[in-house]
C-alpha cells in the first residue's frame, strides 16, 4: 500500500516537474514567436527595404582619362580598346574544373591561374566581376566566342589601356600610371566616395598617375566617376542595371612639351647618360625635359615582368633617376656668367678691366695654387675674353675678391637652390652652399679658398639641369623670367632681378661674348658653328668629378669612364632675340664644347627650324 | 499501446509520432533543396538519411524497452569511446575533431551521446529510491560534467551544452530537490566571471557581447545575425516563394543549409510558412508529453520526457540563434537541417521513445 502510494506521489512529482519544463518552454515559445512576428509583420516594410538595398547595389564606374598632348596638339598618351576574358565567379561551382575547361582551348598563363584562384572565394561571396586574362588576341576572342554558350559564368569585354604613343621619350616628363597601393586605394575611395563595387573601364583596374605628369596632373586627367544602380535576382542574375550617373571622361591635357625636340634630344643622347631641358623664352614653359637613358613606360603601366623590372630597378645606368630634374652636377664653367654678373653689380670689375693669366692662382693666406685648364694661361685677359675662353684664373680672383653671402643672394637670384618648376614630379632643389651649411655638414668654416673654387662653379656648388636651364633662360631675357613650367597657358606672373649697377649694356656685352663663344676664333665651342644656321650664345662647363693636384693623376682618372668629368653647356639663341633656352648634360663626357654642345644645337635646331 | 498483430510477431508503433516526423522530414528536404541553391547532390544525400533513418526509428521501436534498460551503459559507453576515436583519430575540419570519417560519410559520435546519456541515467535512477539523495545526485551530475567535458573539448560547445541539459532534464524529473537546484543557481551565477574568462573562447565572449549590442561589431560576428534577421523580416506574411529568397542565395545569408536554414524558411515561406513548421513541432511536443505521462514504468517516463526534452531545447537553441535572441552557437534545426549525424539522432531518439510508449508492461499480481 505505501509503494502504490509512493509510486504514486512520484508520479505526480514527475508530471508537475514535466508540466513546469514544457510550461517554461511555452513561454519562451511565446516570446519566441512575438520576435518573429515582429520581425515579420511590426517591422516588415523596413527589413523589406533592407533586403532589397542588399540585392541593389550601387556601382561606381570608371572613367577614361584624359589625353595628354604636346604643345603642337600632337598626341603623346591616349587610352586603346583591347579585350579581357572576364568572369563571374558567383556562378563558378569549381575553379578548377573551370579552369581545365577553360585551358582545353585556350592558353591561359600559370601567374594568371594562381591570381584567379586566389581570389576567386572573396569574389563569389561578394558576386563581383573577376578577370581571368588580360588583352587577349583576337584568335582566342574567336575561340571563346564560339564556346560562350557553354560559359555562362565568362565573357570577353572591352578594356581599355593607357597607351604611351612614345614610351622611350616621355618617360620622365610624362611619367606613367599604375594601379595605386593599399594606402593610395582607401584614399581614391574615400576622396571619390566609390561603390564597394566597380564597373572598370581598365584593364588595370584602378589605375592612378604614379609618376610625372600623370601624378602632378592626376586630378585633372582622371575624371568623374559614374553610377549604375544594379539589381539582381535570387540566382545572382543581373536583372537591370540602370545609370544613374555617367562616368565623365577626364580633361585633356595640353603640355608645353615639344615632340620633335624629344626625339632630337633621344637620338642625340644615344642612351648616354645625362638630361637637356629647353625652355620657351616667351612664357618660362619647357619645351624639352630630358633625362637619359629612359625606361618603357606601356610595361611599367600595363605589366611588366618582375625579372625586366628588376632589371631596371638594379641597372647601373639609374634609367628611373630623372637626371633633369634631381641629377646634381656642378655647374662648373658655365657659372662664369653668373659669377661675372655679380662682379659688374658689386663694382668689382667692368668690361675694361683685366689680369694678366699666367695659367694658376695663388691664394695669397696660404699660397694654395688653383690651376687654369690651360696650361701657360691666357695672358692678358679681360672679361670678354675670360668668357670666350673661359678662362679660370680671371674668375679665381674675381671671387677671391668676393663677399661670399653676396655672392650666394646673387646665385640664388638666378635660380640656384630653388625649386625651378611648379609642376615637375620631384625636383631637387638642392642648394646654394653658406658657411653654415659647411659647418653643420662638415663641421669646418668657410675657406676663401670654397669661394674661389665657386667662381668656377666647383667646389660645393652643385645644380639641377633644370636649375641651369632656368639660369640660362633668364640671362637670355635679361632678368626677366616666370617660374618654369609643363602644362601649356598656365598663367603665371613675370618676375625680374633688380639691379643697381648692372646695366643694359651690360646684358648686351655679356650676351656678345657668349656668342663669340661659339661664333669667335677663340670660343671654346667654336667646332659647333657649323651645325646651324642661326647665332647661338653659349658657355661651356666641364664639371671635374675628381680634382687632380697635377697633370699625371688628372689622365690617370680619366681612364675610368665613371670617374670622367661631366659635359656641360647652356645656350639660348637664335641671337639677338633668343626664343630658346637649353641646357644640357652629358655624364662622363669630359668636353662641353664638344660633348653636350651637339646635343643642345639638335635640340635648339628641332625648335627653331621648323 | 498500439501494434499490428500478425499472428507469429507484432509491429509497434504510434501513429502521431510516425506521421508528424515523416511530414517534418519531408519537408525538410523541401526546404534543404531550396537553402542547397537547387543541389542536387545535397538533397540526394539527405534524402539517403531521412529514408533509412526512418526505418532505423521503426527498427528501434520494435524491442522491449528492458532492452534499452539493461544495456544503457553499454551503449553510453560505445558512444563516449567513439567520441574519443573522433578526437584521435578523426580528420581535423575547422580545427576541430568532431567527426569520424567512413569515406563516404563522416559522422559525429557526440550526437549519440545526448540520446544515451539520458537514458543511462534514467536506468540508473530506476533502481534508486526517489526523490533521489545527495550521494546519487553527486554521482549523475559527476557523470554528466565528465561526458560534457569530453564533448566540449572537441571542441563543440553546441552539442556540449545539449549533453548537459539532456542529463540535467533527467535528474530535474526524477525529483531533485529545489533547495539543491536553487544552491547550484546561485554557485553558477557567483562563478560566472570566472567561466566567462576562463571557459570560453574570445570568439565566444565576442558573440555573446554582440547579442547584447549589435552596433558593437556590424561586420563582423553580428554581421551573421543581422543578415539572418533581415532574411526573417523579409518574409512578411507570405514569404518570397520557393527559390526567391535574396537574402538566401545570394550569399548575404552565412550557412543555409544547416544553422541559419530557419532563415530561409521564413525569407521563402513567411509568417504563414513558419507557423505551419512550429505547428508540426508543436504536436511532437504535445504528444511526446503525453506519452510520457502514460509511461508505464519510471524508466520509461524519465527517458520519454528527457529525449523529447533534448529535442525542444535543440528547436529552441537553433531558433533562438537565428532569431538574434540567443547568442551563436552550432546548432540545427532538428530533423531539417543538412547533416546525418544530427538526424539520424533524433530518429533513434523517437524510435526508442516510441518503443516505450507502445510497449504495455506486465503488471505483476
Amino acid at each position: 500500500m505505501t509503494e502504490i502510494n509512493e509510486t504514486y506521489k512520484e508520479k505526480i512529482s514527475f508530471n508537475k516537474r514535466l508540466i513546469f519544463l514544457y510550461v517554461t518552454f511555452g513561454i519562451l515559445g511565446v516570446v519566441f514567436y512575438y520576435q518573429i512576428f515582429n520581425l515579420q509583420i511590426s517591422n516588415y516594410s523596413e527589413y523589406e527595404i533592407a533586403a532589397e538595398n542588399n540585392k541593389n547595389e550601387e556601382i561606381s564606374v570608371q572613367p577614361l582619362r584624359g589625353i595628354i598632348f604636346d604643345r603642337n596638339g600632337e598626341i603623346l598618351v591616349n587610352n586603346i580598346p583591347t579585350f579581357d576574358l572576364i568572369t563571374k565567379p558567383f556562378f563558378i561551382d569549381d575553379p578548377d574544373d573551370f579552369l581545365l575547361k577553360l585551358s582545353s582551348f585556350l592558353e591561359i598563363d600559370e601567374e594568371d591561374k594562381k591570381v584567379f584562384l586566389s581570389q576567386f572565394k572573396k569574389a563569389k561571396t561578394l558576386n563581383k566581376e573577376l578577370t581571368l586574362k588580360q588583352s587577349i588576341s583576337d584568335e582566342d576572342k574567336a575561340k571563346f566566342l564560339v564556346r560562350s554558350h557553354m560559359f555562362e559564368n565568362a565573357y570577353v569585354g572591352e578594356r581599355y589601356l593607357r597607351n604611351y604613343l612614345y614610351p622611350e621619350i616621355f618617360s620622365h616628363s610624362i611619367g606613367y600610371v599604375g594601379r595605386p597601393n593599399d594606402d593610395e586605394l582607401d584614399e581614391i575611395y574615400e576622396k571619390r566616395s566609390l561603390n564597394k563595387k566597380i564597373n572598370f573601364t581598365y584593364t588595370n583596374q584602378l589605375i592612378i598617375g604614379k609618376t610625372g605628369l600623370e601624378f602632378t596632373y592626376e586630378d585633372i586627367l582622371t575624371g568623374e566617376f559614374g553610377n549604375n544602380l544594379r539589381e539582381v535576382d535570387a540566382r545572382g542574375r543581373t536583372l537591370d542595371e540602370k545609370i544613374s550617373s555617367e562616368p565623365k571622361v577626364g580633361n585633356n591635357l595640353y603640355t608645353s612639351l615639344d615632340l620633335k625636340s624629344h626625339q632630337a634630344a633621344h637620338k642625340a643622347f644615344n642612351n648616354r647618360k645625362g638630361a637637356v631641358v629647353a625652355i620657351d623664352i616667351k612664357d618660362g614653359s619647357i619645351v624639352t625635359l630630358f633625362s637619359s637613358p629612359t625606361f618603357p613606360t606601356n610595361q611599367l603601366a600595363n605589366g611588366i615582368l618582375q625579372k625586366d623590372f628588376d632589371e631596371l630597378l638594379l641597372s647601373e645606368e639609374k634609367p628611373f633617376f630623372n637626371r633633369a630634374l634631381k641629377g646634381r652636377y656642378p655647374p662648373a664653367s658655365s657659372i662664369k656668367p653668373a659669377i661675372a654678373m655679380y662682379g659688374i653689380e658689386e663694382g668689382l670689375i667692368d668690361w675694361d678691366f683685366s689680369i694678366f693669366d699666367e695659367g694658376f692662382f695663388t691664394l695669397p693666406e696660404d699660397g694654395r695654387i688653383y690651376r687654369d685648364w690651360k696650361e701657360g694661361g691666357h695672358g692678358d685677359t679681360n672679361l670678354f675674353k675670360a668668357i670666350t675662353q673661359s678662362s679660370n684664373t680671371y674668375f679665381f680672383d674675381l671671387a677671391y675678391r668676393s663677399d661670399i653671402n653676396q655672392l650666394n643672394k646673387h646665385l640664388s637670384s638666378l635660380g640656384f637652390g630653388g625649386k625651378a618648376c611648379i609642376d615637375c614630379f620631384e625636383e631637387d632643389k638642392v642648394f646654394v652652399p653658406e658657411p653654415s651649411w659647411k659647418m653643420n655638414k662638415h663641421n669646418f668654416g668657410w675657406f676663401k679658398g670654397d669661394t674661389v673654387n665657386m667662381g668656377v662653379g666647383q667646389g660645393y656648388l652643385v645644380s639641377t639641369p633644370i636649375q641651369l636651364a632656368k639660369y640660362a633662360y633668364i640671362m637670355a631675357n635679361k632678368g626677366k623670367f616666370s617660374d618654369l613650367s609643363l602644362k601649356k597657358d598656365l598663367v603665371k606672373s613675370e618676375k625680374s632681378i633688380e639691379f643697381n649697377k648692372f646695366s643694359n649694356d651690360d646684358w648686351f656685352k655679356l650676351h656678345e661674348s657668349m656668342v663669340n663663344v661659339i661664333e669667335g676664333n677663340t670660343g671654346t665651342a667654336r667646332r659647333l658653328r657649323e651645325r646651324k644656321n642661326y647665332i647661338v650664345a653659349a658657355k661651356t662647363g666641364t664639371a671635374e668629378l675628381v680634382s687632380g693636384d697635377n697633370r699625371e693623376q688628372y689622365s690617370e682618372t680619366r681612364l675610368d669612364d665613371s670617374l670622367r668629368d661631366h659635359a656641360l653647356i647652356i645656350a639660348f639663341g637664335p641671337m639677338p632675340n633668343p626664343r630658346y633656352a637649353v641646357s644640357v648634360v652629358v655624364e662622363n663626357g669630359e668636353s662641353g664644347g664638344s660633348v653636350a654642345g651637339p646635343v643642345a644645337i639638335s635640340v635648339l635646331n628641332s625648335l627653331i627650324q621648323e | 499501446m498500439r501494434y499490428l498483430d500478425f499472428k507469429k510477431f507484432s509491429i509497434y508503433y504510434d501513429p502521431y509520432l510516425i506521421i508528424s516526423i515523416t511530414l517534418l522530414s519531408i519537408l525538410g528536404l523541401f526546404f534543404l533543396y531550396s537553402a542547397s541553391d537547387g543541389n542536387a547532390a545535397v538533397l540526394i544525400k539527405q534524402s539517403i538519411f531521412v529514408f533509412f533513418g526512418l526505418i532505423l526509428m521503426i527498427v528501434l521501436s520494435q524491442p522491449d524497452p528492458q532492452i534499452y534498460y539493461s544495456y544503457s551503459g553499454f551503449f553510453l559507453l560505445i558512444s563516449i569511446i567513439l567520441v574519443f576515436v573522433a578526437i584521435f583519430f578523426g580528420p581535423e575540419i575547422n580545427g576541430a575533431n568532431r567527426w569520424i570519417s567512413f569515406g563516404f560519410v563522416t559522422l559525429q559520435p557526440s550526437e549519440l551521446c545526448k540520446i544515451f546519456l539520458p537514458i543511462f541515467i534514467a536506468s540508473y535512477l530506476y533502481g534508486v529510491k526517489l526523490p533521489i539523495n545527495l550521494k546519487n545526485t553527486f554521482l549523475t551530475i559527476f557523470l554528466i560534467l565528465v561526458v560534457f567535458l569530453i564533448v566540449s573539448s572537441q571542441p563543440d560547445l553546441g552539442t556540449a551544452i545539449v549533453i548537459l541539459l539532456s542529463g540535467l532534464y533527467v535528474l530535474f524529473l526524477a525529483g531533485l530537490s529545489w533547495t539543491f537546484i536553487g544552491s547550484a543557481l546561485a554557485i553558477f551565477v557567483i562563478s560566472l566571471p570566472f567561466l566567462w574568462n576562463n571557459f570560453l573562447e574570445p570568439f565566444q565572449r565576442q558573440r555573446i557581447a554582440t547579442l547584447f549590442n549589435p552596433d558593437l561589431d556590424p561586420f563582423g560576428s553580428a554581421w551573421n545575425i543581422t543578415q539572418s534577421k533581415i532574411a526573417i523580416g523579409s518574409g512578411g506574411i507570405f514569404g518570397k516563394g520557393f527559390g526567391e529568397g535574396t537574402q538566401s542565395h545570394l550569399n548575404f545569408l552565412p550557412e543555409t543549409e544547416t544553422d541559419f536554414i530557419f532563415a530561409v524558411i521564413a525569407e521563402e515561406f513567411g509568417l504563414i510558412g513558419l507557423t505551419i513548421l512550429i505547428g508540426l513541432y508543436f504536436f511532437i511536443f504535445i504528444r511526446c508529453f503525453y506519452l510520457s505521462i502514460n509511461a508505464r514504468d519510471r524508466f520509461c517516463r524519465l527517458v520519454i520526457g528527457g529525449l523529447s526534452l533534448v529535442f525542444i531545447s535543440t528547436l529552441f537553441i537553433n531558433i533562438g540563434m537565428v532569431i538574434g535572441l540567443l547568442p551563436v552557437v552550432g546548432m540545427p534545426l532538428p530533423l531539417i537541417s543538412q547533416g546525418g549525424s544530427s538526424l539520424i539522432s533524433f530518429y533513434i531518439a523517437f524510435g526508442i521513445i516510441i518503443s516505450m510508449a507502445s510497449h504495455k508492461k506486465l503488471v505483476p499480481r
